[in-house]
């Protein structure tokens, strides 16, 4: 239940991704492509890896409204789609931060989210822009 | 329907138990199994609810409370490489008078990435593949990922189901994205479908003994999004021909049909709302079939308007209007009843459903979802080609029913 303690903080979803990603910054509108699955390759072609938490996980609904500016539902209707009628792949749910920070660090190509982040070396920060 | 259809029916509910029983260990070897990022996804649904129709055949010939309500599914993809992709989804669906009942292969392709950057995709998908092209087309059989348990008829018509379904041949799907424009997807398919004796017999009636066949269609859509809008728009087409081959003990003749149809959607995603609407016309051109030498052809109309409103993050209210008119220049009926000299009734040519319903997710994998239809008029009914006024004797009647679904 950490990430309840976590929520109580005022510090923001922070976009994370695995180091060997090269990218500093992307724009809401370029996350929310990779989210809803649309782009799926960085821009050195290497895969992209989504991780995500639970959709009923209030940490994934501050990500979706916040960072992302879609509702959470749009994004499972999106998700479901994908995966019930074969055209794509959906995200990989993982069950806490915890797991979510160390899936990130050992995938190649994975991006995620993390509340409080702290100095960690080996992974990469996103800056989000408007 | 046909004289087997009692003594499979008395089968059924235990066909059901063990399917849903294997289908449940099944799914639990999946969960324990399925690991990230090996390439291997696999993912499945299985939902069983009871429906009652007060007055119609659309479920069952007799009017009472029918456990032929049954969807399961369970499908894999594997990622071969960073551009290839196989995927694969087996169903088994009951519905009674509905569709075909039984295990069916629901999707089985080979998914080829040919391009993907910050702006564009483009996807080829080639073997059996989804109809992509409607708004709950891909995904009309998998009750989670519609609004109802029953779609609206106009559009999504049980009847065709199998020929709307999807195809056997190559899908192609692009994709493009900006900041200032928003999201545009072009999508264009062509297929065969296959179409089961029992499909043809819903669609032809009981005097039919023959085949139909689909024969290639070509369908196209365009779906557009502008830039941090929660509106977005669709239109979409569909060319098929099909070829009917009576059998040797048959009312009807060698013939064919053709179907043309124009759809058009737009949808509002709001965070406690959301609007869809969804128009369509088609025109059905019947050469021969009946006698050598026939042909008619008919414009039919159809639309719905639905609401669904988000009351807490469990509970959803789902409101929607339909209506359907088989022939554009005959709302009412009258000239088909005048033409079927009395014996088909003027309710034949329309078919108007007002839907409530309510969605609770129990939880994030388990949801439960209730509905009642109130409806004028029959143009929707199986048999098609004949309607059968001998068993849809009421203008008005009623579908009241009940799923739970698990997914995974």
């Amino acid at each position: 239940m950490s990430f309840c303690v976590c929520s109580l903080s005022v510090q923001a979803v922070e976009v994370i991704t695995h180091p060997s990603v090269k990218v500093n910054s992307l724009t809401t509108s370029q996350l929310r492509r990779i989210y809803s699955m649309r782009q799926i390759k960085w821009e050195n072609g290497t895969p992209i890896v989504v991780f995500v938490l639970p959709s009923e996980f209030k940490q994934h609904q501050d990500f979706c409204k916040q960072t992302l500016k879609i509702f959470p539902y749009q994004l499972d209707l999106i998700w479901n789609k994908l995966t019930f009628s074969g055209l794509g792949v959906a995200p990989t749910i993982v069950n806490t931060s915890t797991e979510l920070l160390l899936a990130v660090k050992s995938t190649p190509g994975a991006i995620g989210y993390i509340e409080n982040v702290t100095k960690e070396e080996e992974i990469n920060v996103i800056t989000i822009t408007k | 329907m046909l004289s087997l259809l009692p003594n499979n029916k008395r089968k059924r509910p235990l066909l059901q138990i063990c399917l849903v029983g294997s289908f449940g260990y099944l799914s639990m070897c999946a969960l324990a199994e399925d690991a990230p990022n090996t390439g291997l996804n696999i993912h499945g649904f299985i939902s069983q609810g009871v429906i009652a129709v007060d007055g119609s055949d659309f479920v069952s010939d007799e009017n009472n409370i029918s456990p032929e309500l049954t969807e399961l599914g369970i499908n894999a993809s594997y990622q071969l490489s960073n551009t290839l992709r196989v995927a694969g989804q087996a169903a088994y669906l009951n519905g009674g008078n509905r569709f075909n009942e039984g295990i069916r292969i629901d999707y089985l392709l080979l998914n080829w990435s040919v391009f993907n950057n910050q702006n564009w995709s483009t996807n080829i998908y080639l073997g059996r593949f989804k109809n992509f092209h409607w708004l709950y087309s891909s995904t009309r059989d998998v009750p989670m990922a519609r609004p109802s348990i029953i779609l609206p008829q106009s559009v999504y018509f049980d009847a065709t189901r199998d020929m709307s379904v999807g195809g056997d041949g190559i899908a192609i799907k692009t994709t493009y994205s900006s900041e200032s424009f928003g999201d545009l997807d072009i999508n264009l398919s062509s297929g065969q479908s296959p179409t089961s004796r029992e499909q043809t017999r819903i669609i032809m009636g009981r005097f039919s003994d023959g085949d139909l066949t689909h024969d290639n269609d070509f369908q196209g859509s365009f779906y557009y999004s502008p830039s941090y809008s929660n509106w977005r728009f669709g239109i979409a087409t569909t060319d098929a021909d099909f070829t009917y081959q009576a059998g040797e003990n048959d009312s009807f003749v060698e013939g064919s049909l053709a179907l043309t149809r124009y759809y058009a959607n737009a949808e509002y995603q709001g965070e406690a709302w959301t609007l869809s609407a969804e128009i369509l016309q088609e025109k059905i051109a019947l050469n021969d079939v009946m006698y050598t030498g026939f042909y008619q052809k008919s414009v039919g109309q159809g639309g719905y308007v639905q609401s669904q409103y988000r009351l807490n993050g469990q509970l959803q209210i789902l409101t929607r209007y339909e209506h359907y008119w088989a022939n554009k220049n005959d709302k009412n009926g009258s000239k088909l009843e005048a033409n079927s000299a009395g014996t088909i009734p003027h309710y034949f040519g329309y078919q108007r459903d007002f839907t409530v319903g309510l969605s609770l997710d129990i939880s994030s994998h388990l949801k439960l979802q209730i509905e009642q239809h109130w409806i004028k008029g029959t143009a929707r009914l199986t048999p098609v080609v004949i309607p059968d006024p001998t068993v849809n004797k009421s203008e008005y009647w009623q579908i009241s029913t009940l799923q739970m679904t698990y997914w995974f």
